[in-house]
């Protein structure tokens, strides 16, 4: 077999055993890797109903303890790469350890080991700790920090500064009392024509130095910031409203004139568009734009220092940022409104940065008013009841990015029907409405097409794993791909069969949620997105109705031929050829 | 929106749609033609945009897995591919909601709306209107959709010209007198199957857009510039205000701001200063994405230059 090993690792941490598995060559083709191979195993191995932070809930890409749903999360560099060379495909764990360990893997040699040291320890000091102790040169870690183990919804899974970030991944990996993997391996894969895909990728290589990318290469993401907020699509002060009055102070173009650092990138990137920004204080802090948004404005902070810092705390705790600071904007607004008393004693408002940066910690540890916000801000809304679910900024418990779906109305659409909840990174459906070729401030039906195939786009993108800032370097993606894909598996792959593999995979991906209970309203936007207009900038006056937004569903329904309600039939799946078993919805309670 | 496209919206043609064939193999060409850049987009998109000022429905058929840029237009696919343009017309005549189409290929970019229009008022008295420029054009032609019969039943024979069709129902020309009184030249036939002819092209469009400001006799328009991104750190400014001529296209505002600017030019904006770079889009008013370089432009507008890639 060529591009894979064809074997998966299972570890089942509360009997402490191991035991090595064949991947059929046919499910990989089906599949592929990553996201795709993840959602196809996790249909697997996840036994329906399973609670998220229950031990019977694998960690690949696991029912996210957010939404209930299914969680998927990428995170690029070096530890994947090091994974492969063990000789592996995926990892499938299960089970709960007695006490906190971690996985040591090395080729084919799996130990669970003592980490109760490591307790409390942050990804970065854990991967340091792990490297200092396993002696191994090449080692690359995965870690979870306190946030993880304490089972905070939104807690990350990191590797060298690199966050698995949505969807709570490191809180399933904290209630498997599992700190960290630690992964060498001397396996090469087989590919089987080495030459032409040296040749493709130096192509490639060539084009991702051009202007295509040069946002990236010169600025990074938080270059959006300015440019969002002239478009009036900014979310600010939990989007009640979408323009900033501090946006030049947070812009990007600030950033990088007053405090950038220095550039980083995954490994062999060319484009390398992390960002590492300098404090007053003098630390690096990596910053993207959903961090710089949901920290900044979306809560009202003006003070780049106090978006450094808050990002930095994150970092160190391992928490998803969107999460976080969509949580503390919901949170502030509860206590504007009068509920929630104790952010008043914590001086948690708009614009405080004193209360932001002492909510952090709480969080993390899930003490005093940070065990409710732990939960994220749907959960916290159930419990504090009154109104405070309106001001809940969520798609199926996941928090939403930086993008306003009213100015944005194909986008709109794309976070209404993610499977993984509002989620940017799962379509580009923000691209159409970028493009001019769509009106961005009217929705209609045949935005379903639109968000359908950037989905399917997407999850070929992300199963083959390229990065998402090379989409636009291809002048045929799929037919490149195809072509890519071949030299590598000898598997004569076409670029309709990627097509089909992209539609298979958000079918498995929505069944996987039709099995754990979804319901057709779960597919919808927060109410305060479907009743206030909004009230500043170029769009003022703007909204998004309920209608717009049921006929653009429509729409999408009609393009992945699911039935009227959005449920997958028997006839899609066998038309797919996904090769699972259909289920019955159910509802074991997602939330 | 606002239609920036320089020309009015004409006389609604409520029952009349557009279809537009867009599934050939583009062998000569060596490249989907749909997705030639002109005029700073796709040609289809480009075609698709032409015509959406004249007709509010529009049906671009494409081959199977053709790969197609985002287009604002109802796609169809054919259940057979490259049957010739026989198959495209059956797919979109069944598409359609009107009685009547205008239908075009993928290739034209020089559409005329004056002529599409007449072609169109010819419709009453026959089933399909032909214009013959240099020969029968059937692929700039009024159809009823009653022929649909026909056609399938020509598709089944392996009959995949439509000019099988011409001498089995009510068909009118039009001839070379008639189409010069709205389209002197005939730049609506000017298709491109070459590398050649689409060069040839690039530069007819270039010369007309050159030669709509010349003529223009009326004041200056003021207009902003915002610049966001990497235009902003390389210019060091945030903003700059140009002065242009009346009629001024979104073209000559990168020409002007190149030459204000110079540092943008091969970075931000192409290094001739026609157009911006691969990656950049430009934003008028923060509303309108424009893509094409022939938008015109009002005193008082702000364009905005930021990154085409809104990743985050």
């Amino acid at each position: 077999m060529h591009g894979f090993h064809g074997r998966l690792l299972h570890v089942d941490l509360s009997r402490g055993s191991a035991s090595w598995h064949d991947l059929p060559e046919r499910r990989l083709r089906a599949f592929l890797g990553g996201i795709g191979l993840g959602t196809s195993l996790l249909y697997e191995h996840a036994p329906p109903g399973v609670e998220p932070l229950s031990p019977a809930n694998p960690l690949i890409f696991t029912s996210a303890p957010l939404t209930g749903f299914i969680g998927d999360s990428l995170s690029s560099s070096h530890f994947a790469l090091e994974l492969k060379r063990t000789g592996l495909d995926a990892i499938v764990i299960t089970g709960r350890a007695p006490s906190p360990v971690y996985l040591s893997l090395t080729d084919g040699h799996v130990e669970v080991r003592d980490a109760e040291h490591l307790k409390g320890k942050s990804p970065a000091e854990t991967e340091a700790a792990i490297r200092s102790a396993e002696r191994s040169h090449g080692l690359r870690v995965a870690a979870i920090g306190r946030a993880g183990e304490s089972g905070v919804r939104f807690a990350t899974i990191s590797n060298e500064g690199r966050h698995a970030g949505r969807g709570g991944a490191g809180a399933v990996m904290g209630s498997k009392n599992l700190k960290a993997i630690a992964v060498h391996g001397t396996r090469e894969t087989s590919v089987a024509n080495p030459k032409q895909v040296d040749t493709i990728v130096d192509a490639l290589r060539e084009r991702s130095l051009g202007s295509l990318t040069d946002k990236y290469r010169s600025i990074g993401t938080v270059a959006n910031l300015a440019v969002f907020d002239r478009l009036g699509t900014l979310p600010t002060h939990n989007f009640q409203r979408s323009t900033f009055d501090d946006a030049e102070a947070l812009s990007g173009e600030t950033l990088t004139e007053n405090h950038f650092s220095r550039r980083h990138g995954c490994a062999s990137c060319t484009i390398r568009c992390e960002r590492l920004f300098r404090s007053l204080r003098g630390e690096e802090q990596r910053l993207e734009y959903e961090t710089l948004f949901a920290l900044g404005p979306l809560c009202e902070i003006r003070n780049p220092e106090t978006v450094l810092e808050a990002a930095r705390l994150c970092d160190l705790y391992g928490m998803d940022t969107i999460s976080t600071g969509g949580t503390l904007a919901w949170a502030m607004e509860c206590g504007e409104r009068g509920l929630l008393p104790e952010t008043r004693r914590l001086g948690l408002g708009f614009g405080s940065p004193e209360g932001m940066l002492a909510a952090i910690p709480l969080i993390a540890a899930r003490e005093g008013i940070g065990a409710l916000l732990a939960e994220g801000s749907r959960r916290a809304a159930l419990d504090v009841g009154g109104e405070s679910a309106y001001w809940a900024m969520h798609v199926k418990g996941m928090e939403l990015p930086g993008y306003d779906p009213r100015s944005l109305k194909t986008m709109a659409l794309g976070l209404a029907v993610s499977p993984r909840g509002a989620c940017h990174n799962r379509s580009g459906a923000y691209e159409a409405d970028f493009s001019g070729a769509v009106d961005r401030l009217r929705g209609d039906r045949g935005r379903g097409a639109l968000v359908a195939a950037s989905e399917d786009f997407a999850a070929v993108l992300d199963s083959l794993i390229v990065c998402k800032f090379l989409r636009k370097c291809f002048a045929d993606f799929y037919g490149e791909a195809a072509e890519l894909l071949t030299h590598v598996t000898a598997w004569r792959v076409s670029d309709r069969e990627l097509r089909r593999i992209g539609e298979r995979i958000n079918i498995v991906k929505r069944l996987f949620n039709q099995r754990e209970g979804w319901r057709p309203e779960d597919d919808w936007l927060p109410s305060r997105l479907l009743t206030e207009a909004l009230p500043s900038g170029v769009a003022e006056g703007v909204g998004l109705s309920a209608s717009e937004l049921r006929e653009m569903i429509g729409g999408y329904y009609e393009a992945r031929k699911l039935d009227a309600n959005g449920f997958v039939t028997e006839a899609r799946l066998g038309e797919l050829e996904a090769g699972v078993e259909p289920c019955q919805a159910t509802r074991h309670g997602a939330y | 929106m606002t239609d920036r496209s320089g020309e009015m919206r004409t006389q609604g043609m409520p029952d009349a749609s557009a279809i537009v064939l867009a599934g050939g193999k583009s062998s000569r060409m060596g490249r989907p033609k749909a997705s030639l850049l002109f005029d700073g987009e796709p040609l289809l998109v480009h075609i698709v945009r032409a015509l959406s000022h004249q007709f509010s429905e529009i049906v671009v058929v494409a081959a199977p897995s053709q790969e197609l840029p985002f287009v604002p237009a109802m796609v169809v696919r054919d259940q057979v591919a490259h049957q010739g343009p026989v198959g495209g017309l059956c797919y979109g005549l069944k598409a359609i909601g009107s009685e009547v189409s205008f239908v075009t290929s993928c290739d034209v970019a020089f559409l005329t709306s004056r002529l599409i229009s007449y072609l169109l008022s010819r419709i009453p008295d026959c089933d399909v209107v032909v214009p013959r420029w240099q020969r029968l054009q059937p692929l700039h032609a009024v159809y009823r959709r009653s022929v649909l019969p026909l056609l399938e039943g020509q598709l089944e024979r392996g009959e995949l010209r439509p000019v099988h069709l011409f001498d089995r129902v009510r068909t009118c020309t039009v001839g070379e007198d008639e189409i010069r009184r709205f389209d002197p030249h005939g730049s609506s036939f000017l298709n491109m199957n070459t590398p050649a002819d689409y060069q040839e092209a690039l530069s007819r469009w270039e010369r007309l857009a050159r030669s709509n400001i010349a003529s223009s006799a009326e004041p200056p328009v003021t207009c902003t510039v915002q610049l966001f991104g990497v235009a902003r750190l390389l210019a060091k400014t945030r903003a700059v205000s140009l002065s242009l001529p009346s009629g001024a296209t979104l073209s000559h505002v990168y020409s002007a701001l190149g030459a204000t600017l110079p540092m943008l030019l091969g970075r931000v904006i192409s290094p001739e200063g026609k157009r911006l770079s691969p990656g950049y889009a430009c934003n008028l008013n923060g509303l309108d994405f424009v893509r094409t370089t022939t938008a015109t432009i009002n005193s008082g507008d702000t364009i905005f230059i930021l990154s085409a890639d809104a990743g985050g």
